[in-house]
């Protein structure tokens, strides 16, 4: 059925289908309206689930990890100044491997306050363990919470997921959304009870180690998240074949053909993004568009493979790593630093605390990126999109 | 029924086996091997950061004999709450969940998600074992450690008083609230009975002496706890549904003094400190609250 929906919405009809059990949540701004939706299909009979109304962000991924141990389909959601709270739970919850699902509705983190999107919040959480997705539009949204149920579950992999999209771009926005039917879902996404916490089967859960196992224990960990990424592509391609919908796997290269240059994004930036290089490419500019959709597990090898014909790539960060740049651009950097060629990666932070990336300031990267297949050498650091120069007492 | 009687009917079987890791004399052990007997093999516990959560072993080995999990140190009631969720929607019915916190883990890092599910009325028993201090740590003072206290980080005793968890829960509107005292061990196991039996929010409260941080020898535990009773300032009691009861009135309560003058954390204090602690359990009708 086709929906007019926003991000939030689109979440929840995704947690509808997906048949989720406990939903353990505290509200924050802009997920909110996520929990109302949810707690409408809860009352009206429409999804059989234990919403617990918890007293923070903190108890609410603890409830969560407390519903997966005994075997539920847990999901939660939160963002910003709730993900950063609940920093020790990320840890917990990834290395008890609980495939745990959550939305990051993704905001800006104080100080300064600041209620509006950028990826600062999840890339903050980037060692955490979990898996972390980026969508573009509210249809990936929906298709991509479905996803991480299935991924997160996967006995490979048994790790938690989070599935991000920028508050209000799309959390808020509505657009239309195909919303698939329950049987068709179902087939897709089996009910899940894989219980640890049994009185049958007594077992400790979380005993105190030492150096004896732990490291051990970290290096499955780490072998598990490697292993997600054939699991991420497996399961996108299989969606695609019974939905008919791709959303590339892992990445997506986007007009790859011939190009000489390449854009690399997430997010929502990646749609506008699409028009940009479409106008581009009408004007006769060979620039192509790689998606990464997967941050976590970080595609390298593919990364590498998409770049291996192009000259130059341009990296736009909806973050910032103090002191070093954008997350993104360290990343693809790492990606292509075995290359035998070195290739250029210019460095572009956009779109902080809200502020919109157009579809020209998306150009203006395209056009400094393919001068630099010409000079081949790079300035260091990166360029903040839209500075305001007066505001930092760098004016001429 | 006699007490060597009801001693001799509890359950033979130990859910916390030997060979666990608690130091001789600890209270906490003393209090968890005590629960087990009325919780049973049917039982799911939750003990966050505290001395408990290690004392089952290390690596792959444990102690318990039933589901134990170690949560992080603020949220044992709130993973005790996704827990009871899960149960319920995967219709697992009869277990009894039970969230067992030390008195950092409850009164001070973990108040809030304790505080959380008391409001909601949570289908847990939570049981807050009381040392009074931060043992994991070396014995730092914390909210429930007592005016006078010394401690590694308020060497000339602590200067305020305890926090009075029992009653703050109570008026978070508990169905069932009690004191209990490892001292008292039939008096305990009866008040989890209750609990158990009982849906809905369940706080228990138990003083759990430790001989190195409070200073007295450990084959002292049980004497100390029982002091603690006898002298006024830890009444056993329980509040059932708003209604109070005092579950055990000593015939002839003992002077604070000897409860004072038994433990090394309080040997700076003075006789007129120890008068005006005295005054203080006078003044409280009975000797309870």
């Amino acid at each position: 059925m086709r929906m007019l929906l926003s991000g939030n919405e689109a979440t929840a009809h995704a947690a509808r289908l997906a048949r989720i059990e406990v939903f353990p949540v505290y509200p924050i701004t802009p997920q909110a309206p996520m929990i109302n939706s949810i707690v409408g299909f809860i009352d009206r009979g429409e999804l059989k689930c234990a919403h617990k109304r918890m007293e923070s962000d903190h108890s609410a991924l603890a409830g969560a990890a407390g519903a997966s141990l005994v075997g539920a389909r847990a999901f939660t959601a939160s963002n910003s100044q709730g993900l950063a709270l609940m920093h020790e739970l990320l840890f917990y919850t990834a290395g008890l491997r609980l495939p745990v699902v959550m939305a990051i509705i993704n905001r800006a983190l104080s100080a300064p306050h600041c209620r509006f999107p950028d990826h600062s919040d999840a890339i903050a959480q980037e060692a955490t363990g979990w898996l972390q997705l980026y969508c573009e539009n509210n249809q990936e949204v929906l298709d991509t919470v479905l996803q991480a149920f299935r991924i997160a579950e996967d006995e490979r992999v048994l790790l938690p997921v989070m599935v991000n999209f920028e508050g209000y771009i799309l959390g808020h926005t509505k657009e239309v959304v195909e919303v698939p039917e329950q049987e068709a879902v179902d087939a897709f996404l089996p009910a899940y009870s894989r219980a640890v916490v049994d009185v049958e089967h007594p077992a400790a859960i979380n005993t105190a180690t030492n150096g004896e196992i732990y490291m051990e224990y970290k290096y499955l960990q780490h072998r598990a998240m490697q292993g997600s990424l054939t699991v991420v592509k497996e399961v996108n391609a299989e969606f695609a074949e019974r939905f008919g919908r791709d959303w590339g796997g892992a990445v997506e290269l986007y007009r790859g053909e011939d190009a000489r240059a390449l854009l690399v994004a997430m997010g929502s930036a990646v749609s506008t993004a699409r028009i940009a290089v479409d106008e581009m490419r009408a004007a006769g500019q060979p620039v192509g568009l790689l998606k990464v959709r997967s941050f976590r597990p970080f595609p390298a090898d593919e990364i590498r493979s998409v770049a291996a014909g192009v000259r130059a790539l341009a990296v736009i960060d909806r973050d910032i790593i103090y002191g070093v740049g954008g997350a993104l651009h360290r990343e693809v950097q790492w990606a292509l630093a075995g290359d035998a060629v070195h290739k250029p990666v210019l460095s572009y932070i956009a779109g902080m605390g809200g502020r919109d990336i157009s579809v020209a300031d998306v150009k203006a990267i395209g056009q400094d990126v393919l001068a630099a297949t010409e000079k081949g050498s790079v300035p260091m650091g990166a360029h903040w999109v839209g500075l305001k120069a007066d505001l930092v007492g760098e004016a001429k | 029924m006699g007490e060597r009687e009801e001693l001799y009917r509890l359950p033979r079987e130990e859910l916390l086996s030997g060979g666990h890791q608690g130091i001789s004399g600890y209270g906490g052990t003393i209090a968890v091997r005590q629960a087990l007997k009325a919780l049973g093999p049917n039982t799911v516990i939750v003990v966050p950061a505290s001395a408990v959560a290690t004392v089952g072993g290390l690596n792959t080995s444990t102690a318990w004999r039933i589901p134990f999990v170690h949560s992080l140190f603020e949220c044992a009631p709130a993973m005790a709450t996704g827990i009871r969720a899960a149960l319920e929607i995967k219709g697992k019915t009869g277990v009894t969940l039970v969230s067992f916190a030390g008195d950092a883990g409850s009164a001070d890092i973990g108040f809030q998600s304790l505080s959380g599910a008391a409001e909601r009325d949570e289908d847990i028993i939570h049981v807050c074992y009381d040392d009074e201090a931060y043992l994991n740590t070396g014995g730092q003072a914390g909210g429930t450690t007592p005016a006078g206290a010394q401690t590694v980080n308020t060497p000339q005793g602590k200067p305020t008083g305890k926090k009075d968890l029992l009653s703050i829960i109570e008026a978070h509107g508990a169905g069932y609230v009690a004191s209990a005292s490892i001292a008292f061990p039939l008096d305990f196991i009866a008040k989890l009975r209750k609990a158990k039996e009982r849906k809905g929010f369940r706080y228990l409260h138990i003083l759990t002496p430790n001989p190195a941080t409070w200073g007295f020898a450990a084959d002292q535990t049980i004497h100390i706890a029982r002091l603690a009773v006898d002298c006024g300032l830890w009444p056993l009691f329980e509040v059932e549904d708003g209604g109070r009861r005092v579950t055990y009135a000593p015939v002839r309560r003992v002077p604070v003094a000897d409860y004072i003058r038994a433990q090394g954390r309080f040997r700076h204090l003075t006789g007129d400190q120890i008068a005006a602690m005295q005054a203080q359990v006078d003044a409280s009708a009975g000797g309870g609250r």
